[in-house]
């Protein structure tokens, strides 16, 4: 490490774990990847760093920010340097998302069917019937195999003594699962030999799982059934990203145009006529997926296809109304829930969570400000977030206001200090805080997390806002083989 | 295949055609704007390709440098090169799961390239036959990877017939583009030089000499635009080609749709087939090519109709 100039200035904020550094040297997972790059000149690095954005550019990975006209693409900020997880940190979270995942999904069951878990008193009613996404027309709706949440993210986050958290379950439609397949593949363009002298997991079988998943939730007993990805649309910020998993998986990318149902069956229009199609990934919001059941606006749904899922024709993935179960209210019974479900000890924590509809953690949260942080509930993307270390009196100001107007919109958590990872940014090696967002798929043979994920990073120093709409990039995520085995 | 992939995947190949046109005849064009003394005269292509107001267009009729700008970067202008492969491109983001990973990376590129700083540069004040030089070669470089990628399925049919029919509709355009700069008066001498310059634009000039020997006649001009099936840009070939084409279509197609389509498809292959054209009667040319435009943009009708599911 002596002498070496890229590691020279590296300097840890207070209070932060760095996921590369410990107090006594680089951490295990990262020395060979150290000793690999430490030699390398400013230009080198630099030459790297500017191959990756090319590559990124030619090959048109780009999310589109909304409301910008002209030049609305962008390509998702990557670093180069890899964010590396070993293999005993990886089995721990895996084993906790594999819990917290059966625990949500027999909620989600619960919660439209008998709802035990309201009539035992572990979650108030009043919480599940003021969600804005639970869908009533739910109730009752028989789900394949008693699946909902077959695709999830769920971001975790670490603090200063490295414990894992989980900030946030994503059950609806998460996305970034083709920046951990193109971020890998970016990584062994501009390191050759690097990955396999890692041992790296590989997690390229994403979407032969998902497909194999997809395949399975058919109702027909058909060999060959009909697996269709619904996207908005090429103006959709993820656009990239359904083209991508429909192109890996083989499958048609339809639009809610391309659908049509007649008596609760859907089909596709093809230059040969009508076809039937037996499951379909969606990637349209509930509110949008049928104008007759949900918003009568919608220009991206499918008129009818409600009926057609509720008469069992067609699959929908993931099932609608998860939302009451990611909601971030709902979050803090998360635990409870694990508890009473499945009568275990969750094994990765949840950030402590005030209700401000409490009047109690109400006046507390105000009184603490500055150490909090107010999320409104059915918000994502960084939107509607306010960090009390970084606001200033006039935002508290107005966030006191409308939480006093509607105080279940919002919740309060303290501060997390996220990690930090290194980056390599204007020719400097400097500490990022980061994520981690690993994806895992649920299927009737049970759950499989591909072993990586995406580590989403907040480029501007200091910050603690990681979304791509907010000035977020992303990393590699490697996950060494375990060598002992 | 999705009747909405269809009719992208058509589209694509009909804007990347007409960008590759225009490109042509705005190199060869600008070149003989440079060549000639007299004074050169951009209007009856702005008339075509641009959907400016007539004053503005007239405004800047004999600069070339506004109307290389006008015709290739002007976003304003709905036919300009740089809305063509922004068209085609979004057609191609539409259906990238049908199109091989490389031709939409190729299409990219090219949007990338004539939005880029260098292109803008060399048409504003360097070298404008550079940027066309290296436009044109992109696009080789498309029509190379779709030969060399694509599977011989439906998509590519599709992109076949709108190649084919753009091209044959080009054809037919820049003959009348030609045709209306001398004003239809085809018995006068003076017009080889411009006669020469649509062969160049339309890649046939050498073909032309290797048949003909140096003799430069207005007829064997028209023939070989109109009739020479070994000419790639021949309204004939085109047309033998898209029918080619549209028959790999049978086995799948609604038996209604492929009878109406090969209806329109063969009556417009013998209205080509049995034409005489004769330079002295101007009119009865005019009315040829007017005639067979209008043809083949029914044949777009009906695909549209019958096979993308826009009635």
């Amino acid at each position: 490490m002596e002498g070496s100039s890229l590691l020279n200035d590296y300097n840890i904020p207070p209070r932060v774990w760095d996921e590369m550094f410990s107090g006594k040297g680089i951490r295990p997972a990262y020395r060979n990847m150290v000793a690999a790059i430490q030699d390398l000149s400013a230009a080198e690095m630099t030459h790297k760093d500017e191959l990756a954005k090319k590559l990124f550019m030619s090959q048109g990975i780009t999310f589109t920010v909304y409301s910008s006209g002209e030049g609305i693409e962008k390509i998702f900020p990557f670093d180069i340097i890899p964010r590396i997880l070993e293999a005993a940190e990886w089995k721990h979270i895996e084993a906790g998302i594999k819990q917290r995942l059966k625990a949500l999904n027999i909620f989600l069951k619960d919660i439209y069917s008998h709802q035990f878990i309201i009539r035992d008193g572990i979650i108030p009613a009043k919480l599940i019937y003021s969600c804005p996404n639970f869908v009533r027309q739910m109730v009752g709706v028989d789900v394949p195999y008693d699946i909902y949440t077959h695709i999830s993210g769920i971001d975790l986050i670490r603090d200063h003594d490295g414990t894992y958290y989980v900030l946030e379950d994503n059950l609806r439609t998460p996305s970034g699962v083709s920046y951990m397949l193109e971020n890998r593949s970016i990584t062994y363009r501009i390191f050759p030999d690097l990955l396999p002298k890692n041992n790296v997991c590989s997690v390229k079988d994403y979407p032969d799982l998902l497909l194999k998943n997809l395949m399975s939730l058919a109702s027909r007993q058909k060999s060959d059934p009909t697996v269709v990805l619904l996207t908005p649309g090429i103006y959709n910020s993820a656009y990239f990203e359904h083209t991508t998993l429909a192109r890996l998986m083989g499958i048609e990318l339809v639009e809610g145009s391309d659908l049509v149902v007649d008596n609760h069956k859907v089909y596709m229009k093809t230059t040969t006529g009508l076809k039937q199609v037996d499951v379909i990934y969606r990637r349209v919001d509930d509110d949008f997926i049928d104008p007759l059941v949900f918003r009568p606006d919608s220009m991206l749904g499918v008129p009818g296809i409600y009926g057609a899922y509720r008469t069992g024709h067609v699959a929908i993935v993931n099932a609608m109304g998860n939302g009451v179960a990611d909601d971030k209210a709902v979050y803090s019974y998360v635990p409870a829930m694990i508890r009473y479900y499945l009568n275990e000890e969750p094994i990765l924590k949840n950030v402590p969570t005030y209700q401000l509809a409490d009047p109690g953690h109400r006046k507390m949260v105000f009184e603490n400000m500055p150490d909090m942080v107010i999320k409104k509930t059915n918000e994502s993307g960084g939107y509607g977030m306010l960090i009390g270390s970084a606001a200033t009196e006039k935002q508290m100001d107005e966030f006191k206001i409308a939480i006093e107007d509607d105080p279940r919109s919002f919740i309060a958590q303290p501060i997390i200090n996220l990690s930090s990872a290194p980056c390599y940014i204007n020719g400097v090696l400097q500490p990022r805080r980061v994520d981690l967002r690993p994806y895992a798929l649920y299927g009737p043979d049970g759950i499989d997390i591909v072993p990586g994920g995406l580590t989403r990073v907040a480029l501007k120093e200091g910050s603690l806002v990681v979304n791509s709409s907010q000035g977020g990039g992303s990393k590699d995520t490697w996950v060494l083989e375990d060598t002992d085995e | 295949m999705l009747s909405r992939v269809a009719d992208s995947v058509f589209w694509m190949a009909r804007y990347m055609e007409r960008t590759n046109g225009m490109l042509r005849i705005l190199r060869t064009n600008y070149i003989s704007s440079q060549d000639e003394v007299k004074d050169f005269s951009w209007r009856t292509l702005l008339r075509n390709y641009s959907d400016a107001p007539a004053a503005e267009v007239e405004a800047i009729g004999n600069n070339s440098v506004k109307v290389l700008h006008h015709l290739l970067l002007d976003r304003h202008n709905g036919a300009s090169v740089i809305n063509n492969i922004t068209r085609a491109r979004e057609n191609a983001r539409a259906v990238q799961d049908h199109i091989t990973k490389e031709v939409w990376q190729c299409l990219n590129d090219y949007y990338h390239l004539i939005r880029s700083k260098e292109i803008f540069e060399q048409v504003s004040s360097g070298d404008p036959v550079t940027a066309l030089d290296s436009l044109i070669h992109h696009g080789m470089l498309y029509h190379g990877t779709v030969d060399i990628t694509m599977a011989r399925g439906e998509a590519f049919n599709y992109l076949n017939i709108g190649k084919f029919l753009e091209r044959a509709v080009l054809s037919a355009d820049m003959l009348n583009i030609k045709l209306t700069e001398l004003d239809y008066d085809l018995q006068s001498p003076v017009e080889v030089t411009a006669l020469r310059y649509l062969l160049y634009s339309l890649s046939g000039y050498e073909l032309y000499l290797k048949t003909h020997r140096g003799n430069f006649q207005t007829e064997f001009v028209l023939d070989q635009v109109i009739h020479n099936e070994h000419f790639p840009h021949s309204i004939s070939y085109c047309l033998k080609q898209l029918f080619r084409y549209f028959e790999r279509l049978e086995t799948g197609s609604l038996p209604e749709s492929y009878k109406q389509l090969e209806f329109l498809i063969g009556k417009t292959m013998n209205s080509v087939k049995y034409s005489s054209l004769k330079t002295s009667d101007s009119e009865g040319l005019k009315n040829f090519l007017r005639q067979i435009r209008q043809e083949l943009l029914s044949i777009a009708a009906a695909f549209n109709q019958y096979y993308f599911g826009n009635s």
